[in-house]
């Protein structure tokens, strides 16, 4: 029996994804499969008068178009998922023939080949009456229809305050106090794997869809309701999700389409987006502009901290970029004033994105921090141990489990940060440039939802569990079967996990860094499970896979099956307040073109046990990149004339590339948290990115004595 | 994409006879630029002729210490490793190096490159109303559009793309001559007069005729050439294009700058031969004073726009940073 958690395994589906044998969503070859393609809204804003199809339907291969004029009367998406304040449009395609955004999905050519398809998407000519677009946040008829959320995904308080903030503003004298504007542009998630669905009617009632969805139980939700199933008549089938990054959740029209596409050809239909529908299809980080008001006493402490957001949306959505919710309690600070204000855009639907809120709102943070500090002359890192929050002021709880502190020391210690020079420009290197030394604190909510699994050991000691989850390229397959093999003291072998199909047990949308303690926990409740059947059977857990297959060849039971459900224990999570902690330290070099290069990267993380090493150093190696990318290179840009996107490729929307990232040293204080479930694990899939941008922010202020608050920093900024 | 026929020739004389025998043929070559057009319904060819069988993939001594040849289909990766341009056109080499990414440049070929097209989005996405090089006459989109990318010298109020070729721009420092082939036979192009300025045509790109074909690039011999760089300023460390690029030569006598040769690249709707910057240069010490002298000299027309001001000031500091390095190299 091997000891599993804690060591450095290899992905148990590294094989699979090296060979390209694993299966994703646009790879399942089904008989007689034809191919979609999108019509898209030319325009930002207006009315679609006529589609002039008819060329289209000449081209070569078109088998049929789908329009409203031939599409089905989709009923709206379920309320609970539409509500204000939730991501996820609420607008069913197809059902009228208002235009809110360029690129918006008005109808779909299904044609025997992809290029058909795409060829008679070209000849289709839309007419329409345009109407003014509204594309800037500043547009006064823009600020006219803005709104103020009151909660995030129906959960967080997005206008909150505490203590007199103006009194406290009012009364620092000038050198004390900082007004200063922070904006981040629009980004797009961009996951190697387009969105792609797949969807077979396989009788007139049942529906098989494989979709790059990382919420197949909820999509299952939506499709069912969309075509007025029962739910189990819609089976989603996707073993793996090529990334997501927030993208791939929530409800999109292209699943819908898809659907009644094949519905309409009676045939199975692949609709897979292009690069450039990446962009303007299904969802990205909304723009924001962050104003803030601080104050702190001559003693370093902060007084006041007024965090005003201004975000936009889509016409057919409530989805607010919560930037202020960390604001609320990462410092002790006795006045504190957080708002989010939404105004309504001619662009795309915006939706969460790795780190929502977290990633722009503790960049702008934490700069401001370091910007406060730097006024007051004190160390950064200091400044942040003079503010540190022994508690969570905003819900005015005990952290479950707080080490920043160790993370800030062991941090600091690794990177040299003693060594650093205070004054800006200090530290030229030899060829020129100049050196930068910045950081910042990471932290991201650490949640746990509702999920259930199934079980089943057959008689050779094979161990299968199921849920209905994802593995979206953080390594769900391998961790899963790493917490059944500790808990039944099997090795990795004899245990085979399996998700991602909708006839599995419940598990929760992959987001909020939940997938671990969620599934988790189901996980080894299953386990517990199974091992009381088998206790019960063989009066004792047997203690090698002799002894297993011995005691289930004596039971008279093919096979043994267990499920089991676990669920958060709300008495801890009424108690404590549950974050992950980070202290990321980072050295730039400029030069006198105003080029960018981080050269090191110290990071060190307080996120609850450690299963896998390996697979968690990853998931923060890919946070600070996907930081490195929003702080330098990332914006998706529209025209400002028309609304369209002028670089939705991947030549010109810039991500790092590997000669961009810099040498890492990551660290973990792999402390389980006492009031998390089971192994105190916590997620770390989003708090990599929380602080990366910001410390890249304040490197650079190091560096050259530049104050850039508009992301991305890119070379004309810094000469 | 639109449909098209597909044939593939075994000669330049049938290569240049299939597309002039259709008025709407294009050459194919590397394809990394020409499939990416058609894809986004930029190019619309009704017939492509493959050239990628020909005969033309060679890099070789001219006769008599007469410089060096390259065959129009020699790929970028392979010429920027091929040992005649490592040692004696280094700066080629390394602007080669620095261009797109490694699986591009095993595809892109030389002379596809010479004819790569601008990465201006208004002309890059056909569903933008405006753009006199896709649709002459329409407007520039880019003028009042979002023009962070694009020129700042030579351009015309009906075009301020940039050519996108780092190549180039090293060929234009170089002096290269191309060779072409049409159906009037054979003739030769000085670099310098093979791709235009916008004027008030910027859909014509380059001198070439209708139907011709480019078979080689002539590299004259210079024997002094590595004493060289180029520099590239980019938003990422690669696969990004130039915001501003310098190729730069400095043939140097005991001290003195005997004479230089300078091209810019980003900057301009051709690979930029800095001619007023290198008259700064001939003949002076290579300090800071003369390298900033040669950068205002050539900036001194330059001319920005809402996104694009930046570049005059980035092209300064890329020639002062482009010499330096020349002028303290061993």
């Amino acid at each position: 029996m091997n000891p599993t958690i804690g060591q450095p395994l290899k992905r148990v589906d590294g094989w699979l994804k090296v060979t390209g044998s694993a299966r994703y969503a646009a790879e399942f070859a089904l008989p007689k499969l034809v191919h979609a393609a999108l019509i898209q809204s030319p325009i930002a804003k207006g009315r679609l008068t006529t589609l002039d199809l008819a060329a289209a339907k000449a081209a070569p291969g078109v088998i049929d178009i789908l329009t409203r004029a031939n599409g089905p009367h989709f009923p709206p998406y379920p309320a609970d998922l539409t509500k204000p304040g939730s991501p996820g449009e609420n607008r069913v395609p197809l059902q009228d023939d208002e235009l809110h955004w360029v690129g918006q999905h008005v109808g779909v050519v299904i044609a025997e080949s992809l290029d058909d398809a795409r060829y008679a998407v070209s000849l289709v000519r839309p007419d329409c009456a345009a109407a003014a677009p509204l594309l800037t946040l500043d547009d006064p008829a823009a600020q006219k229809n803005a709104t103020m959320p009151e909660k995030w995904v129906g959960t967080e308080e997005l206008q909150v305050a505490r203590g007199e903030v103006a009194a406290a503003l009012a009364f620092a004298p000038n050198e004390y106090r900082l007004e200063v504007i922070y904006t981040t542009p629009i980004e797009n998630h961009n996951p190697i794997e387009a969105y792609s669905t797949t969807a077979h009617w396989t009788a007139p009632d049942q529906l098989l869809l494989h979709d790059a969805t990382r919420g197949i139980k909820q999509l299952q939700k939506v499709v069912a309701n969309a075509f007025q199933l029962p739910l189990e008549n819609v089976r989603i089938v996707s073993p793996f999700v090529g990334g997501a990054f927030g993208s791939k959740g929530f409800q999109w029209s292209h699943t819908l389409l898809a659907a009644a596409a094949a519905r309409l050809v009676r045939r199975a239909v692949k609709l897979t987006f292009t690069r450039a529908q990446m962009f303007d299809s299904a969802g990205q980080r909304a723009e924001t502009v962050q104003q803030f008001a601080v104050a702190a006493g001559n003693d370093g402490k902060l007084t006041a901290l007024h965090h005003q957001t201004t975000t936009h949306c889509s016409p057919v959505a409530e989805y607010p970029e919560p930037c202020g919710n960390m604001s609320r309690m990462l410092y002790a600070c006795p006045a504190v004033e957080v708002s989010h204000r939404l105004v309504h855009l001619n662009y795309t639907t915006p939706c969460p994105m790795r780190a929502p809120g977290e990633a722009p709102g503790v960049f702008a943070l934490e700069c401001v921090v370091d910007e406060l500090a730097h006024q007051l002359r004190i160390d950064p890192l200091q400044f942040r141990l003079t503010n540190y929050a022994e508690e969570d002021e905003f819900e005015k709880k005990p952290w479950s489990g707080k080490r920043l502190r160790e993370c800030y020391a062991r941090g600091a210690e690794k990177f040299g940060w003693a060594k650093r020079q205070p004054a800006p420009r200090s530290m030229p290197a030899p060829d020129g440039s100049l050196l930068g030394w910045g950081m910042a604190t990471a932290i991201y909510p650490a949640k746990q939802q509702p999920a259930a699994a199934h079980a089943i050991l057959s008689a050779d000691a094979l161990l299968t569990i199921r849920s209905a989850t994802h593995e979206i390229g953080t390594g769900t397959y391998t961790t899963m079967s790493q917490l059944a093999a500790h808990a039944l003291g099997l090795s990795l072998e004899n245990v085979h996990f399996e998700l991602g199909d909708s006839q599995f047990p419940q598990a929760p949308v992959n987001g909020g860094s939940w997938l671990t303690a969620s599934v988790g926990s189901a996980v080894l409740a299953v386990c517990a499970e199974l091992k009381k059947k088998v206790v019960e059977l063989a009066g004792s857990w047997p203690n090698d896979i002799a002894g297993l297959k011995d005691a289930l060849a004596r039971s008279d039971q093919p096979q043994i099956e267990a499920g089991a459900k676990a669920e958060p224990d709300k008495e801890e999570r009424e108690k404590f307040s549950f974050h992950s902690f980070g202290a990321l330290f980072v050295e730039v070099r400029v030069d006198s073109l105003g080029q960018v290069r981080v050269t090191r990267a110290t990071g060190v993380y307080d996120v609850g046990r450690i299963l896998n090493p390996r697979l968690a150093r990853s998931q923060i190696y890919g946070g600070i990149i996907f930081g490195l990318g929003m702080a330098l290179m990332e914006a998706t840009i529209p025209d400002l004339q028309t609304g369209r996107i002028v670089n939705a490729n991947l030549a010109e929307y810039h991500v790092p590339v590997c000669a961009d990232i810099p040498e890492f040293d990551i660290d973990f204080l792999d402390e389980p948290d006492p009031h998390m479930p089971d192994l105190g694990a916590r997620g770390i899939g989003e708090i990599g990115i929380v602080g990366a941008p910001a410390a890249i922010a304040n490197a650079i202020f190091h560096a050259t004595g530049k104050r850039v608050r508009d992301l991305p920093i890119t070379p004309d900024k810094l000469i | 994409m639109t449909p098209f026929t597909y044939s593939r020739a075994s000669d330049p004389q049938s290569a240049i006879e299939g597309v002039a025998a259709n008025a709407q043929a294009k050459f194919l070559g590397g394809g990394t630029n020409l499939v990416d057009l058609m894809k986004m319904g930029v190019e619309t060819p009704a017939q492509l002729v493959d050239i990628n069988r020909l005969a033309l993939t060679q890099v070789e001594e001219l006769p008599n210490n007469g410089g060096v040849r390259i065959g129009a289909l020699v790929r970028n990766s392979d010429l920027a490793e091929h040992q005649l341009i490592t040692a004696r056109y280094p700066v080629l080499s390394e602007a080669l190096l620095s261009g797109a990414s490694p699986q591009l440049r095993n595809l892109a070929t030389t002379g596809g490159n010479l004819l790569q097209r601008t990465r201006c989005y208004y002309f890059y996405d056909p569903a933008f109303p405006m753009c006199n090089k896709r649709n002459p006459g329409s407007g520039c989109g880019a003028l009042e559009g979002y023009n962070r990318i694009h020129a700042i010298l030579g351009q015309s109020e009906q075009c301020i793309a940039t050519h996108p070729s780092d190549m180039c721009v090293a060929m234009a420092a170089l002096d290269a001559v191309v060779r072409v082939q049409g159906p009037q036979g054979e003739r030769t192009i000085p670099f310098a007069d093979f791709h235009r300025l916008p004027g008030a045509t910027p859909n014509i790109e380059t001198n070439l005729r209708p139907n011709e074909l480019i078979t080689a690039v002539d590299l004259p011999a210079m024997p002094l050439a590595t004493r060289s760089h180029y520099l590239k300023v980019r938003d990422r460390a690669s696969y990004a294009f130039a915001l501003v690029s310098v190729a730069a030569i400095l043939e140097m006598d005991r001290g003195t700058i005997r004479s230089a040769r300078v091209a810019l690249g980003g900057v301009a709707h051709k690979p930029w031969r800095a001619t007023q910057a290198e008259k700064k240069l001939a003949g002076q010490q290579p300090n800071e004073t003369t390298f900033r002298a040669a950068a205002e000299a050539e900036l001194a027309a330059a001319k920005g726009y809402k996104y694009n001001s930046f570049k005059i000031e980035l092209a300064k500091r890329a020639i002062r940073q482009a010499l330096t390095t020349v002028a303290t190299m061993a």
